[in-house]
């Protein structure tokens, strides 16, 4: 089985080039599929990619002023090592294109698939928390189940033969001769790979490890626990809260530049870059809230489904495809990236009805963020001052590329379960419950 | 809570006036705003309220934002209003959430829509009466000072009540309609709590169902020195208090072609029609049959009989939408208990009355057939314009009309389905996913699925509206 990874690339550019960058971007945005630079559909691998422009900025602690620079992000199936390789040698030029309006881009008598690929490699961030709807599902997968799915869909309606009787069992076999009979879908006939041993292995010592770790930090923290809620606390208080500010409106927001890369499809992305509150108590709460975050979704929300826990009685969204979280500019500020479903409206008022907490406990180390009470209440439930700074701080996604428009993670789900049961033995009852997936 | 100030609200917010059979919208255009103030000044005292029972004729009138600037409010209060309002229901992004392309493109509004030679809406006076004498009446006392009061009448929708045998009202494709209505707390006797809405939910100055006031539009102090508006948030003066977001979209309906398709796609395998089959497939498609009667509450074929057709949810009795298909109208524009957090529960309640619409729009057009027969409207020789002036009530339009129109009615996945849209008024074609023409109804042993469905129903005007509280529209007259 073939596991996610995720690659982001943060670059400044050249300040006299922001406009020929621009341009570049905008040609393969026009056909990012196919374009001529990095004609993204041709890299089996990538689930979502996109480059982002960060304007520069004057950070409002300490008056620091950072440059504008370009972020490249991939979503992939591993190994990262097999994407980066085609990336510089297939569209070698095009990164050139793209990156020669960066800082330190190698000359062009330099420009080899080696030093391409130093530079990449040089100026690539860790991502602190990274989200994968279905840890394992490859780009292949989800496409070829797709394609199981409509083809079975279209034999229903046109080729499923009279029978007697009509009823689950048969008309289920009738579409397992169907897939048979059809050589394209001889894939199908097997089940989807298990992870092998080794990988299972690993992920079960990294849990068992990383839960023994954090239990024991923990244990070792706790005695700094009440300085940390007295600390905690006297943050959340005396930070500036938005409800208080006039500009923290929605309708100090017109986002019109925004609105025009939205909504084409049924998924859509959003990037947002905001600063981390001042003083190193924030930045280190949220460096260590980002991995536990990471640990948690690489263990335990790594099944389609975000934030759900039963026995807090708490339920998630199904509804992203991925998301990572990387902290830049030396602590000072994070860039958030999410592949979704529906449009932004839905997707806000999906997180603050179900997963407020979960973006209070991270989002709330934001400056401007509405105020959080222990981390987790208050923030985000501020719906219309929570939804106000979200819009303050996203940026244009210049380029989005997404593998799969067409589907919601949903969809991408019931497509699995159509192909597990396919040939698995079932009872009848289960039989009618797996027909009712089309 | 606060009670609600009812003398200050618009009665159209507390009722739909069904008993004043007659109805007709004037859309108004300001040419001079000097003469038009001293009207709305006088017209402000006729306006009706929440508070005053109807007599035999009510009007009231809600502006646009470019009503309001030409009436001269000040853009330190322009830029209070939510974003959607200010950019209005034709703003080229939002139609493409909207489904206002192809044929519904606001190019070709007859009003409301983007061509240049269109003027420019700027209010819109609902007015009623018990019967059509009186509404003529009422309108011609209206329209005769409009010269002399700097005002340019657009146009004059008019409608038609369609009622059926027991009372109720129908649209023009036959099925009973206005059946699931918001109750609003502290306004309407609360009988059932799964319908009962916080009253922030449709009139500003109240809290909503986040418990919080949604955002209000503000004035400076010192314009207001007569402290004609109450306080509000940061020292400003509200001039959202009991007031309210009205949309309006002119809904034309292809009444024959409607049935015309249901035909064809029920047909037996002689081309001879199956009006069994027919009738089926439509109240899938609607979710309710023509009796108003929901699928849930009788699954099998029509029940007239039953009396609470409003009483009745989702999950428990029809997870998996064997009764009502997912995608059926009435379970997208109001899944009750269908979607998440934890379907079939008081969470999955909580989160569907955040969007929740107070409609308030009247059918239009003569009915081809007043008996609504099927068989009648097939052979009926009857062109002509008809369908719904869609009226929705709301105090925040992204979050309740806005998503309903698009998170629900036009999403091609809403509650896990692939490509399709809302069968009724959905978008066939929405960006670039391709079609979404399809329907589906969940059956054993397998699903039955509708393919290319035409579009039945085409926008032909619109709007988005404030709905001042009658002191806000006296501080509007009072503009410099």
């Amino acid at each position: 089985m073939t596991h996610q990874e995720t690659l982001t690339v943060v670059a400044s550019i050249q300040p006299e080039q922001m406009d020929a960058l621009r341009n570049v971007l905008q040609t393969i945005q026009q056909n990012v599929e196919h374009n001529d630079l990095i004609p993204f559909a041709r890299f089996p691998q990538v689930h979502f990619a996109r480059f982002v422009i960060m304007e520069s900025v004057i950070d409002p602690v300490g008056g620091r002023a950072i440059p504008a620079q370009l972020a490249f992000s991939s979503c992939i199936d591993t190994p990262l090592k097999t994407y980066l390789r085609s990336l510089v040698e297939t569209a070698g030029s095009g990164l050139d294109q793209v990156f020669s309006h960066c800082q330190g881009y190698p000359s062009p008598q330099q420009r080899t698939p080696r030093s391409r690929l130093a530079y990449l490699r040089r100026h690539q961030k860790k991502t602190q928390t990274f989200y994968v709807n279905t840890v394992g599902r490859t780009v292949q997968q989800v496409q070829q189940e797709a394609d199981l799915r409509d083809k079975i869909e279209h034999f229903l309606d046109h080729d499923l033969p009279r029978m007697s009787p009509f009823d689950a069992a048969s008309v289920r076999r009738a579409i397992q001769n169907f897939v048979k009979q059809e050589p394209a879908l001889a894939w199908a006939l097997t089940p989807v790979a298990r992870p092998g041993w080794l990988w299972q292995l690993q992920e079960k010592l990294h849990f068992a490890i990383g839960l023994l770790l954090i239990l024991l930090l923990g244990l070792l923290f706790l005695p700094f626990v009440p300085l940390f809620i007295i600390l905690l606390r006297w943050h959340e208080e005396t930070a500036p809260h938005p409800r208080q500010n006039p500009n923290f409106r929605l309708s100090q927001f017109h986002r019109l530049h925004l609105a025009q890369d939205e909504d084409f499809l049924s998924q859509n992305q959003f990037t947002v870059v905001g600063f981390v509150k001042p003083g190193w108590f924030r930045l280190a709460t949220l460096r260590v809230i980002l991995e536990l975050a990471n640990f948690v979704t690489r263990h335990v929300f790594n099944n389609g489904d975000l934030g759900t826990v039963p026995l807090l009685n708490l339920h998630g969204v199904d509804t992203i495809h991925f998301a990572n979280w990387v902290v830049i500019d030396g602590g000072r500020r994070v860039l958030f990236m999410s592949n979704y479903d529906g449009n932004l409206e839905d997707y806000m008022n999906d997180f603050i009805n179900k997963v407020a907490w979960g973006l209070n406990i991270i989002f709330g180390h934001g400056i401007d963020y509405p105020k959080t009470q222990w981390l987790v209440k208050g923030g985000a439930r501020d719906e219309q001052v929570y939804k106000a700074v979200l819009r303050k701080y996203q940026i244009r996604t210049q380029v989005w590329y997404a593998a799969y428009p067409q589907l919601s993670a949903i969809n991408i789900r019931n497509n699995a379960e159509i192909r597990a049961g396919l040939f698995q033995p079932l009872t009848a009852a289960e039989e009618q419950a797996w027909l009712l997936r089309f | 809570m606060d009670s609600l100030d009812l003398q200050d609200i618009q009665g159209i917010i507390a009722r739909g006036y069904g008993n004043l059979n007659a109805a007709a919208y004037l859309l108004l255009h300001i040419q001079d705003a000097t003469l038009t103030k001293p009207w709305l000044a006088k017209l402000a005292d006729q306006v009706q309220t929440s508070q005053d029972r109807p007599g035999n004729r009510c009007l009231n009138l809600a502006i646009t934002y470019q009503g309001l600037a030409a009436l001269g409010l000040p853009e330190s209060s322009l830029s209070t209003f939510p974003t959607e309002f200010q950019e209005g229901m034709t703003e080229p992004n939002r139609s493409r959430v909207l489904g206002d392309h192809g044929s519904n493109n606001p190019q070709f509004w007859q009003w409301g829509g983007t061509h240049p030679a269109q003027p420019t809406v700027h209010l819109l006076l609902l007015l009623y009466a018990r019967d059509d004498r009186q509404l003529a009446e009422l309108v011609a006392e209206l329209v005769e000072p409009f010269p002399a009061s700097g005002i340019k009448l657009i146009g004059k929708l008019d409608t038609q009540p369609l009622k059926d045998e027991q009372g109720g009202f129908r649209e023009h494709f036959g099925f009973r309609d206005a059946i699931s209505q918001p109750l609003i707390e502290g306004l309407h006797p609360s009988r059932a709590p799964e319908h009962t809405i916080k009253a922030g939910e449709f009139i500003l100055g109240y809290p909503n169902e986040y418990n919080l006031l949604t955002e209000s539009p503000r004035v400076k102090p010192e314009l207001d020195p007569h402290n004609l508006l109450p306080l509000g948030e940061f020292g400003s003066h509200d001039l959202g208090r009991n007031g309210s977001y009205l949309v309006f979209r002119q809904l034309s309906q292809d009444v024959v072609g409607f049935w015309r398709f249901l035909d064809r796609a029920t047909q037996h395998a002689d081309g001879s029609s199956n009006p069994d089959a027919r009738l089926h497939l439509a109240a899938k498609m609607v979710g309710r049959w023509p009796s108003g009667t929901s699928l849930v509450q009788s699954p099998d074929g029509d029940d007239p009989s039953v009396g609470d057709k409003n009483n009745f949810a989702y999950h428990h009795e029809d997870a998996q939408g064997l009764r009502c298909p997912f995608g059926a109208h009435v379970r997208r524009s109001n899944p009750r208990d269908s979607l998440g957090p934890a379907p079939g529960t008081e969470q999955s309640i909580a989160v569907n009355k955040t969007h929740r619409l107070l409609r308030r729009g009247r059918t239009y057009g003569a009915p081809i057939s007043d008996s609504f027969d099927p068989d009648e409207i097939l052979t009926a020789q009857s062109p002509g314009e008809r369908g719904i002036h869609f009226i929705c009530i709301n105090a925040n339009i992204s979050r309740q009309f806005e998503f309903v129109q698009h998170t629900w009615i036009n999403n091609p996945k809403f509650s896990g389905l692939y490509d399709e849209t809302d069968p009724l008024i959905g978008d066939r074609s929405p960006g670039k996913l391709g079609n979404t023409n399809r329907f589906t109804e969940p059956a054993c042993p397998f699903r039955n699925r509708t393919h290319e469905l035409p579009q039945f129903v085409v926008v032909r005007g619109g709007a988005y509206f404030f709905l001042p509280g009658i002191n806000a529209l006296r501080y509007l007259a009072t503009l410099a």
